[in-house]
């Protein structure tokens, strides 16, 4: 029930929190650290608001206590652009006007790069499948999938690693 | 919600620690089910025992039996290459459990004991003949998995048991498995109906040798359908019999209403899952023929 | 009415998105002040009680609480929109189960959590009046015993447990129903359904020692959430101060105050900023879900397939609170006449008050409801008469200087073109291509809503374009569009224009984000201010230049005189700056009052659609044999949107739109039991996800509006609309099975079917 520390690597580098154990993952990006760019909703994984990459999977931060997270790589989606050059999906999602509120899109995003990443043939089956556990209320997800395909295509042959 | 956590790095320093703390300490796996029902106030464990560096509880074994052991997530299974055959079931019903994030990190011991009736493997693995392996202060235990869960949520497993994997004999050849699944929506979905369906046909492929039949969210736990399976033994598969077994299969089940579906629709989609997954089955193993 | 564009128009990117994209973009719920407190509001269970002891005492003492507040440290204010029934906290009355009680602030959400749990409570419970039906029994209790005192539009027509009845007439229903060959009569019932927003209500509140609030919040009406604190905290208005740093999803559900209020009174306690976020429980309990309703519709036609005379009753459940309800009421008048000619009608609209959450706004509200109603008995008329559905339709629509039904002129009345075109896209000649499988049309229209908005417009040293509006942006890109409307009679480019919006202290009013006003008001307003700011720029460009106004042309940020005389926008600016305060232009709009007969109306809060918008939904489906499971293979949407600011993002909104629309076609639902909901939360209120949605094919068709900027009308509601009916008249093709009951489920159509044989 105490705090205790944990380093935590989000987005490459290490960050020392001394958190209790109850504490999730999502709570200590959000309140401790400041990166307010993974959200919060339902708390409950059905939504896909606070998703973030563990280890290149995509998961429910809000289920992931931050205390097992020592040793293991985050990436949130402050962590997706190289300084000021976007990622690919992130150019994909303005130019196919996947935005709208913009609430779930950090989550959207990186569901979208875990699947892109390991799918040497992504379709459009496999890009609503990867992101079902993404709820959008604004897009009906059309331009979403949209976007997903068109980053797919984009990137050059052999680019996608495989399942990690 | 206030615990304290710890992380054992053995099976045994699990089980210990499991033994020490009691009714008091809970198993973390994925946390898909326990940290959601903690944070519901439905569970307040002391202590929490997080199994994610302990070894050897992810393999995969294939030998004169399969074995998967209890973290194994349900994002491996569904990606086993070798189950694409007449072990097709465990992948379909493993690619339906929540969204990638939930299968990324949910684990096939900790669906188990969370004993769901809804659950969508454990009707799989009922039909397999699975047992669940256990190990304890004094020793190891199994049971057969039709035996292990006998409420929501309430299993044979003492506090101090460990889960360590399930397994289940090589399917017989002139087997299929099929898997079907209604919900109100297609995707991160609570079953209203789940059925998984094991065949076993003759040489011939027109008799059943063998059938193994599994409902979810039909009874207060996974359900067989002895009374449909004895009804197909020995039996041509035709499309009547299919038809009767599902009809039986729907006898036998306890279906409530609910906030999901009404008791009546539930006893229709029992029947209907029921026939069309045996139907699966035998164009399953007609076509690998 | 318009020729070539250079910005409005095009698919240009939304100016937030690299900031939504990148995860910067800050939405109230990732507001934070330093030292900032949780607050959290604990929440009746029982739907009607007398509240007789609420002790806060033990709660006030647990560690990290600073401030427990009930009734007795608020003002005894009642405050609503048409009626003033509500209070921010139960005082003796509690009237539905989720109710505020009581809010804490401590100094984690655990502690705060702690806190309810430990403030004791003593009820009586009462019998709770569940619906409708029994709110108008006779002899029925009532929810509100002080209802005849309490303050209300006058307009109203209010009695006992209804807080409003709206009604047009028009003509002789009875004479009609004598005239008419087949006289039709349905009754139809929905259920409530959730905005389903994924950012929850949040608000944080701080006050300044001169005893003034600023609240950032994700409202969709700041202005509106300025003047209902004031009348809370009993504070003048220039006292509060609303900001909307970014707001992840409205809907209509974040009209009304949410929480913004706890966190005021929260902070005024305690001293120290204070945060107060929503759950997905509190949302689903007692947030303002879409009403439900119940509608009789009864239609006489012709043989030939005329309409003669429709009588329609249409009961929404506004549950505790007036509310949106007789507003709502009213519009849904309008909405079951439908956009058809129809000579002799009797419509009423009641909101009813229960022991249920104030129901409030949704997308179209009443559209839905009204709608399916109207559309599935169109189907079930024209087939009873043998006739297409779709002739049916055009035989009766609205044209082209028509009157609506409260005699309003109908202009731009584009409803045949999206009725035509969506048949067409979908394959209308063959309307039941398999066993299980058909094609369902449903038309309708909408409003676009009036109330003003003012935009502040400055040309900065650099040459750009500010643009400061009291609007909110709520996800629908109406400020990009505006900004484009902005950039095209200011002749720059979209990228010249930053965008300032939502602070009630420092930009203009604005009516707010509903009604699918936003683009429409602020689109003129910019065009009223760059109007007069070309007229500055040119001034003091002649003046500058030493040339006549008239020879002067202003384009791509520069101003220019002929042989090669010339001078920035950024130039300009700079010297208005330093001699004459700055290039700055004000710009007003609101919508001219649409004529209506006064003597159609009763209790009518809405009586005309301004500019209203058509469309025409088709959707192609097969339904399970047995299952009745629906799958939808296209669906094809036509709305005439007047003028296409945006096409990419008007595309949103209908694919966005129908999305959401076939969540309440075929599986949303609010489910009550003695007055509690069943399914609070995201596993069993059942939003569709990207497996369950089709894709939506958009033509956008355009009769320009004379009033909209460049022709345009509001275009963010009408797509949630018609896709119950449109779904109901489909599964009915299929199948045979006609569904009168939202949600369509597929145990609905299972268990409708006949056994099958053994």
């Amino acid at each position: 029930m105490a705090p205790v520390p944990v380093r935590l690597t989000i987005n490459g580098q290490a960050h020392d929190v001394v958190v209790e154990p109850r504490r999730t993952l999502l709570e200590v990006l959000r309140t401790d650290l400041g990166l307010t760019g993974t959200k919060e909703n339902c708390l409950e994984a059905e939504c896909g608001v606070c998703t973030v990459l563990l280890d290149d999977l995509a998961v429910n931060a809000c289920i992931v206590l931050a205390v097992q997270c020592r040793g293991r790589a985050v990436v949130t989606i402050e962590g997706l652009a190289a300084g000021d050059d976007l990622h690919p999906l992130q150019r994909a999602f303005i130019d196919h006007g996947a935005v709208q509120c913009g609430y779930c899109i950090p989550g959207m995003i990186l569901a979208a790069k875990a699947y892109l990443d390991e799918s040497v043939e992504p379709d459009e089956a496999g890009v609503r499948q990867a992101l079902a556990g993404n709820l959008c209320r604004c897009t009906g997800y059309q331009k979403i999938v949209e976007a997903v395909l068109s980053a797919a295509r984009a990137r050059p042959a052999g680019a996608a690693a495989g399942p990690p | 919600m206030s615990f304290d956590y710890h992380e054992p790095t053995s099976v045994r320093e699990a089980v210990e620690l499991a033994t020490r703390f009691g009714g008091d300490g809970r198993f973390l796996a994925g946390g898909t089910d326990l940290l959601i029902q903690m944070r519901r106030g439905q569970l307040a464990p002391r202590h929490v025992l997080s199994l994610h560096r302990v070894p050897g509880l992810d393999a995969i074994e294939a030998d004169h039996a399969i074995t998967l052991g209890a973290l194994v997530t349900h994002r491996r299974l569904e990606r086993v290459p070798q189950f694409r055959g007449p072990l097709q079931a465990l992948i379909e019903g493993a690619e339906v459990v929540g969204g990638h994030q939930i299968r990324n990190v949910a684990t096939v011991g900790g669906n188990i004991v969370n004993a769901s009736p809804a659950a969508d493997v454990v009707p799989v693995l009922l039909t397999l003949d699975a047992e669940v392996i256990c190990l304890g202060p004094d020793g190891e235990r199994s049971w057969p998995l039709e035996a292990f869960a006998s409420a929501p949520g309430v299993t044979a497993r003492q506090p101090h048991d460990l889960v360590t994997r399930v397994r289940f004999p090589r399917p017989d050849p002139h087997s299929a498995t099929a898997f079907l699944k209604a919900g109100r929506r297609r995707a991160m979905e609570i079953s209203l109906v789940c059925v998984a369906v094991r065949l076993t046909l003759d040489a011939d492929r027109e008799r059943c040798l063998d059938a193994r039949i599994a409902l979810g969210a039909v009874a207060p736990t996974t359900l067989r359908a002895h009374a449909a399976e004895r009804s197909l033994q020995g039996r041509p598969v035709t499309d009547e019999a299919l038809h009767g077994a599902g009809r039986v299969a729907a006898g036998e089940c306890r279906p409530i209403t609910d906030v999901r579906a009404s008791a009546r629709y539930r006893a229709l989609l029992a029947a209907t899952l029921v026939e069309r997954a045996l139907a699966r089955c035998v164009t399953r193993i007609r076509q690998a023929a | 009415m318009s020729g070539a564009t250079r910005v409005v128009g095009r698919s240009l990117p939304r100016m937030d998105a690299p900031g939504k994209v990148t995860g910067t973009a800050i939405y109230a719920a990732d507001f934070a002040l330093p030292g900032m407190l949780h607050g959290k509001v604990l929440r009746s269970r029982e739907p009607h009680a007398r509240l007789l002891r609420i002790d806060v005492s033990r709660a006030a003492g647990l560690p990290g609480v600073r401030a427990v507040i009930t009734a007795a440290d608020v003002a005894d204010v009642r405050y609503g929109g048409s009626v003033k029934d509500e209070e921010v906290f139960a005082r003796e009355r509690i009237r539905f189960a989720g109710q505020p009680l009581a809010a804490v602030a401590a100094t984690s959400p655990e502690a705060a959590a702690a806190a309810l749990a430990a403030i004791e409570i003593v009820v009586e419970p009462l019998p709770a009046i569940l619906d409708v039906a029994a709110a108008l029994a006779p002899g029925a209790p009532l929810v509100h015993e002080g209802w005849a005192d309490y303050v209300a539009l006058p307009i109203l027509h209010r009695e006992r447990n209804v807080c409003n009845r709206a009604r047009i007439v028009v003509g002789d229903v009875e004479r009609g129903f004598v005239e008419s060959d087949r006289v039709f009569e349905h009754r139809f019932t929905t259920r409530s359904v959730h905005q389903g927003y994924t950012e929850p209500r949040a608000a944080v509140a701080h006050w300044d020692s001169a005893g003034h609030v600023s609240v950032w919040s994700n409202t969709q009406l700041p202005f509106e959430i300025q003047g209902t604190l004031s009348e809370i905290l009993q504070v003048p208005s220039s006292g509060v101060r609303v900001i909307v740093p970014g707001v992840g999803g409205g809907f209509g559900g974040k009209l009304r105050v949410g929480v913004e209020h706890f966190a005021a009174l929260l902070a005024r306690k305690t001293g120290r900023a204070v945060k107060v976020m929503t759950t997905s429980e509190e949302e689903l309990t007692a947030a303002y879900a879409r009403q439900p309703a119940i509608v009789e519709l009864r239609t006489g036609v012709t043989r030939d397939g005329r309409i003669l005379a429709r009588e329609g009753r249409l009961w929404f459940d506004t549950g505790a609170f007036a509310g949106s309800g007789p507003g709502v009421a009213s519009v849904a008048t309008l909405m079951l006449a439908g956009p058809y000619r129809i000579p002799n009608l009797l419509l009423e609209g009641y909101a009813v008050y229960t022991n249920k959450t104030n129901f409030g706004s949704f997308r179209a509200p009443s559209g839905p409801q009204a709608n399916f109603a109207v559309e599935s008995q169109t189907d079930i008329i024209a087939d009873a008469l043998g006739l297409d559905p779709l002739e049916f339709r055009l035989r009766n629509i609205v044209r082209e200087g028509e009157e609506g039904p409260t005699g309003q002129v109908l202009t731009a009345v584009g409803l045949e073109e999206c009725l035509r075109k969506a048949a067409a896209a979908i394959g209308w000649a063959e309307r039941r291509p398999a066993p299980g499988r058909g094609k369902g049309i449903a038309c309708g229209w909408w409003t676009t809503t009036g109330g003003s908005s003012g935009v502040y417009v400055k040309i900065n040293p650099d040459g750009t374009v500010a643009l400061n509006t009291g609007a909110a942006e709520i996800g629908t890109a109406a400020l990009t569009g505006a900004a484009q409307v902005l950039a095209e009679d200011l002749g720059v480019e979209l990228a010249d224009i930053h965008v300032v919006s939502a602070d009630t202290l420092s930009t203009p009013f604005d009516f707010g984000a509903q009604g699918s006003r936003t683009a429409f008001a602020v689109g003129n307003a910019c065009r009223a201010a760059a109007a007069d700011l070309t007229r500055q720029v040119l001034t003091l460009a002649a003046r500058h230049l030493g040339v006549e106004e008239s020879a002067l042309q202003m384009q791509g940020g520069v101003v220019t005189a002929g042989e090669g005389r010339r001078a920035t926008l950024a130039e300009l600016a700079r010297l208005s700056q330093a001699s004459g305060g700055g290039l700055i232009a004000h710009g007003t709009f609101v919508a001219p009052p649409t004529p209506y007969d006064t003597k159609r109306v009763e209790g009518h809060v809405y009586p005309a659609f301004h500019s209203p918008s058509f469309h025409a939904h088709a959707v192609d489906l097969s339904v399970d044999a047995v299952t009745g499971e629906v799958s939808v293979h296209r669906y094809v949407v036509a709305q005439d949107v007047g003028f296409a600011m945006n096409p990419t993002y008007i595309e949103g909104q209908i694919e966005g739109g129908v999305a959401q629309g076939l969540g309440q076609a075929l599986s949303e639902e609010i489910l009550y039991e003695d007055g509690r909901v069943l399914n609070a939360n995201l596993t069993d209120y059942k939003m569709p996800t990207a497996v369950d949605v089709p894709r939506v094919e958009s033509i956008l068709v355009q009769h320009p509006s004379l009033v909209g900027p460049f022709g345009a009308k509001g275009v963010g509601e009408p797509p949630n609309i018609e896709p119950p009916a449109a779904v109901a008249n489909a599964v009915a093709s299929a199948t045979g099975v006609r569904i009168t009951d939202l949600p369509i489920t597929a145990e609905k159509i299972a268990l409708a079917r006949p056994e099958r044989p053994a």
